[in-house]
Parts: C-alpha cells; structure tokens; sequence
C-alpha cells in the first residue's frame, strides 16, 4: 500500500491534471458568461497541433506557444462570431469545432510533415522544466513542486489570478454580468458581447495551452487525437467547480489523482474497471453537485417564505 | 433560369464524377488492384505501418495499385469497409485481428475478392481467404532475454496495449525468455492500457510506473501508445524494447532493440507469389514462425548506437536456431 502511495502516484496526479486544468480555467471564463462550451476538446488538440508546429518550425519552444496562443484566439474569434453574432446553437458549433479539430489536424499532419497518425522527432523543442532548488529540499512536497514543466507552474499561477480577477475586479464584475443580467450591463453602457468575445477568446487561449502542455511538455510529440476527451472531463471540471477557480483546479486534481490511481490498481483489481474509474468519479460527482444545489434551493425556497 | 442553370451544373458535376472514375477504371483493369484495411490508423510506426510498407514495395516492384482504409477502431466501419474495398479490388488485406466477425460475413459474399487476413487465423470460411498469424511469443522471448542480460537490476516490465491473447502472446514468450536469460531475474506483472492503442500519454504513464517500481528495460507492445514508453525511457534514463517493426531509429540511444513481426514482408510475399506463380493459399492459416524470418530481432543500423553487443547477438542467433529446431518450446497464449 505504501508503494501505492508514493510521491510518484502525485506526480502522475499532477501531470495527468495540468491539461484539464488549463482548458477548464479556459472554460470556466465562458462558463460565467453564459456559454456552455463543449468545443474545448477540439480548441486542446488544435493547440497540440500548432504547440509542435511552432517548435518545429522554429526550433523554440516558446514559438510552439505563440503559435499554439494564435490557433486560440483565432478559434476563440470563431466561437464567438458563430455562437454570439449569428446565434447558431452552442452544442452544435461545440461539436462540429470538435470534429473540424480532429479532421484539420489529421490533414495538416499528412500535408506539413508527410506523416500519417503521429510526429514525433529531435527537430520538436519541448517545453522547459524548471527546478526550484530551494523548494526541492521541502520533505515530501519537494519533488512535487519543484522539476515541473513551464505550464504547470502556469496553470498554478492562473487560478488565483483568474479568481481575483473574477470575483474582485469591474472587469470580472462584468464578465459575470453579461452572463448572469446582461440587461443590467447595458443600461451600465457596457456592451455584454463585447465581455463574451473577450471570455471566448481567452477560453480558446487557455485551451490551446493546454494542448501544448500535452504536446510539448507531457510528451514531445503530436498524434492523432491526442486529446482523448480531456475538454469534456475539463467541462465537467468547471460544472463540479461551479466555476470558482480553486474549486475547479481541486475538481482536476481529483480526476487526475483517479486517473493515476486507476494504473497502479491494475495489480488488484480488472484493467479495465480501473480504466473505468476516472469516468465513475465524474458521473458521482455531477449527481452529487445536482443534489447539493437541490437541497440548497430548497433551503432558500423555506428561508424567502 | 436560375433552377435550370442549377440542374444543368448538377448534371455537368455528375457527368465529370463519372467519367473519372469510370476512366479510372479503365486505366487500371490490367493492373492488380489491392486494398488496406487496417484497423486502427497509420502512423504507430509500427504494425500498420509495417504493413503499409509492404503494400508500397508492391506497388513499386509489381505495379500494383495501392489504397488504403483506416477504420480508426470503429468497430461499426470493419464491414462496410471491407465489402467496399472487395467491390472494387482484386486483394484485401485486412490487418487487425479486430476484422474476425467482419471477414466471416463478408469472405463468402464476394467470391471474386482474395482476401488475407493479418494477426489472426480463420479458416473453413472459403478459399478466397488465406490467414497469417505470427509466433510473436517465439520473437519476444528473444526481446526478453536481450532485455534481461541488459538489465542491470535484473528486472524487466512490459507495457501492452489490452489484456488480451495476442498481447498476452508476447508476454508470456517475452517472461519466459526474460527468466532463461536470468532465472533469478523478475519479470514484473505488465500494465495494460485497455485498449488504448493510440495513447501515448497513457504508454508514457504506465512506463514511468514500471521505471519506479525497479525495472530498467520496459517491453512495449502498444501501436503508438509504445511511442510514449519510449519518451519515458529517455526522461528516467532506462531502456524500452520496441516492437512489430525495427523501432529503434525513433530513439537508438534508448531503444535496445525491436521484436520483429514483419507483416508488411508477408503481404509482400503472399502477393508476390500469386503475381509472379498465381499461387494463392487460399483457405490456409499460414503460421509465420521463427524459421520464416519473419519473426525476427531488429537492431537497427550501423549508425545508431548499439547497446546490444556483438557476442549477445551471436547467443541471439544461437538461441534462433534452438527455437526453429525445437530444442526451445516457447509458451503460447494461442
């Protein structure tokens, strides 16, 4: 048991949880604003794409960045000119991003690197790791918060900045506005499209990133679907969370520590039920989070009587 | 006007579809036609991959005309596919023991269609069809003794893409080749990746597992979820054995070795010989072992760094020539 439990279960945590965490920061932005973005998945693989594309190109890592950064914001404009400016169904335009992801990298694979199914190759320039000598003596936690990639320590940064910037500034004041009133943000004079184009953007900017992390610093390779249903894990992250940003980096964390869980159970008990595991968690905790938010209602419902 | 114009351009667009792939057809009637069906998705730099190579080198030396279908493990896709590609060639080649129940529908349907089937051995279905499996067990016990005599802890792991009999197949050659080497040596219990052939987060994750657990050398017998046992093995430093074709230009400084299985070289011969003898073997398994050659040890070229010295390969050699003989039975799943 004590093997199960090493230091080596919670770097698996954190690695498997990085991503989800990126994109669900992503996520959580347009969660406030009131679109219900399912395209993430898609949004994390294009920016795999582009992340190795960027670092082949230019044999930099921080190039793969950028250009992963510039698939987002080009897929966050795309987003928002669909969902808000011509008001087609979120849920459709989420899935048809999700396909055209996986179709427009599989084709810029063959044409670009005249590869079929995965790249892979000394040309691709991953990702930094930095090493914290100082954190790294810290018994137990040490090897955890230091030796990481560039993007996770990112990732750590973005949460409580995103959540001072949600709860405690006009910025986010509005940003939560033009999802929850967006009646009341205009007779403020402000234009609530204007705070959705700016969460759709930068939903596709995280998520992106969060492709490249995979790309570049999890792996140093692209292949086909690389993704593998993470958005939707990350989405389920943010519904768990309610959009808060800590709670929803604890959601990731705990879907991650599953994950990593799940491989080291192989010993006892079927691989596949253990496979299974990541996917039980999720179901469980959306019952319970509709429960919780029942009960809550109705406390409010006896108190307003 | 403006509907007549649209009709008469629908008709014109039509017209062209047809004429071109009439002329297609045309164009090749005197020309072998022959389809890849593959299961999953090229670019495993692997199993598929190995077979789509030896449809290439077909159509370079035979002049056969090639196509490919991926059926991206969509279970729902191996029928269609197959009856697809039957109508319009003269071979299919399914690869994938996946295309089972797919190929004993459709084989008996399309008479005219040779088929050959990859990885798994179906018979009394008709003669149009011919099977080739391989003695993967007979190669991975080669792959596991080179690891275990590379290992410096004596422990080795494998990473396998299901727990199924195929994969099991190596493994249990794999061990017992591992403990021939080394009888004192472990074998860790190998982690599976359910299914997930094209994970290579999920490969990477299991590798790193079996590293900390002690092994140095991890066998990876998963498509292109392999491709991320090897990341591992270059981040924690150890060694990774790669599998189906010669893997070890992906990363010679990690890569020991690849347990062969040369499919795309058995396609090339049992296509090769119905061009050049019109000798089909239809209605046949045909058991590919290790005196075919095509179960096999591949370690690269002379340019890659070899871990694997000159007088472990002659005991590698050795060791061929006891299994083709019989002298070595190895353990079989199937």
């Amino acid at each position: 048991m004590s093997e199960l439990f090493s230091t080596l279960l919670f770097q698996n945590t954190l690695r498997t949880a990085t991503p989800v965490v990126l994109a669900a920061l992503g996520c959580l932005l347009t969660q406030h604003v009131n679109i219900t973005n399912i395209g993430i998945e898609g949004m994390m693989l294009t920016g795999a794409f582009f992340a190795v594309l960027g670092s082949w190109l230019f044999g930099s890592w921080l190039m793969g960045l950028v250009f992963a950064m510039g698939a987002g914001v080009l897929l966050g404009l795309f987003y928002y000119v669909f969902v808000i400016k011509f008001g087609s169904d979120e849920f459709i335009i989420g899935v048809a991003l999700n396909i055209f992801a996986g179709g427009l990298t599989v084709f810029l694979l063959r044409t670009l690197f005249q590869v079929k199914g995965s790249f892979s190759g000394p040309g691709i320039v991953p990702l930094p790791t930095l090493t914290f000598p100082l954190l790294a003596k810290i018994p137990l936690l040490g090897p955890l918060l230091s030796g990481n990639t560039l993007l996770v320590y990112v990732s750590w940064l973005l949460v409580p900045l995103l959540w001072v910037m949600i709860y405690k500034t006009p910025l986010g004041f509005h940003l939560r506005a033009a999802g929850e009133y967006p009646e009341a943000l205009r007779s403020a004079g402000r234009n609530p499209n204007r705070m959705k184009c700016l969460a759709s953007v930068l939903c596709g900017m995280l998520s992106c990133l969060a492709g490249a992390h995979l790309s570049l610093g999890y792996l140093r390779m692209f292949a086909e679907n690389m993704s593998a249903a993470r958005g939707y894990v990350a989405f389920a992250c943010v519904i768990f969370g309610r959009g808060n940003p800590p709670l929803v980096f604890l959601a990731a964390l705990l879907f991650g520590f599953i994950d990593a869980l799940g491989l080291r159970l192989q010993k006892v008990l079927p691989s596949d039920l253990t496979s299974m595991a990541p996917y039980v968690v999720t179901v469980v905790m959306m019952v319970a989070v509709v429960l919780l938010e029942k009960r809550k209602k109705k406390r409010l419902a006896r108190l307003s009587r | 006007m403006k509907k007549v114009l649209s009709v008469l351009i629908c008709l014109l667009l039509l017209g062209g579809i047809i004429s071109l792939a009439t002329g297609d057809e045309a164009g090749g009637a005197d020309k072998v036609t022959v389809a890849l069906c593959i299961a999953d998705t090229l670019g495993d730099q692997g199993f598929y991959d190995s077979a789509n190579a030896g449809l290439n080198r077909l159509s370079e030396d035979y002049g056969v005309v090639p196509s490919v279908v991926e059926c991206k493990s969509d279970a729902s896709a191996f029928k269609p596919a197959l009856v697809d590609a039957a109508q319009g060639n003269d071979f299919v080649v399914a690869v994938g023991w996946q295309f089972w129940d797919a190929l004993a529908e459709v084989v008996p349907e399309m008479p005219d269609t040779k088929f050959i089937f990859i990885d798994n051995g179906l018979d009394g279905v008709g003669d149009n069809l011919m099977s080739i499996t391989y003695k993967e067990n007979q190669g991975s016990f080669l792959a596991g003794y080179i690891a275990m005599k590379l290992s410096k802890a004596g422990k080795v792991g494998m990473v396998g893409g299901n727990n199924d009999d195929t994969i099991n197949n190596f493994m249990v050659g794999y061990k017992q080749g591992a403990l021939y080497a080394n009888p004192q040596g472990a074998v860790l219990e190998p982690i599976y990746t359910n299914g997930n052939y094209d994970a290579p987060d999920l490969g990477k994750e299991a590798a790193l597992s079996l590293y900390s657990q002690g092994a140095d050398v991890v066998f990876a017998v998963a498509g292109k979820t392999g491709l991320g046992v090897f990341e591992a093995a270059a981040e924690t430093g150890n060694y990774a054995v790669g599998v189906d074709s010669d893997q070890k230009y992906i990363n010679p400084d990690v890569i020991l070795c690849s347990m062969l299985k040369k499919v795309g070289d058995s396609i090339y011969d049992a296509i090769g010989s119905y061009l050049t003898d019109g000798v089909f073997e239809g209605g046949q398994i045909w058991d590919a072992d290790m005196s075919t050659g095509l179960v096999d040890i591949g370690y690269g070229d002379d340019t890659m760094t070899q871990q694997v010295s000159a007088e472990l390969k002659a005991e590698v050699e050795a060791l061929k020539e006891k299994i083709v003989s019989g002298e070595i039975v190895v353990d079989s799943t199937r």
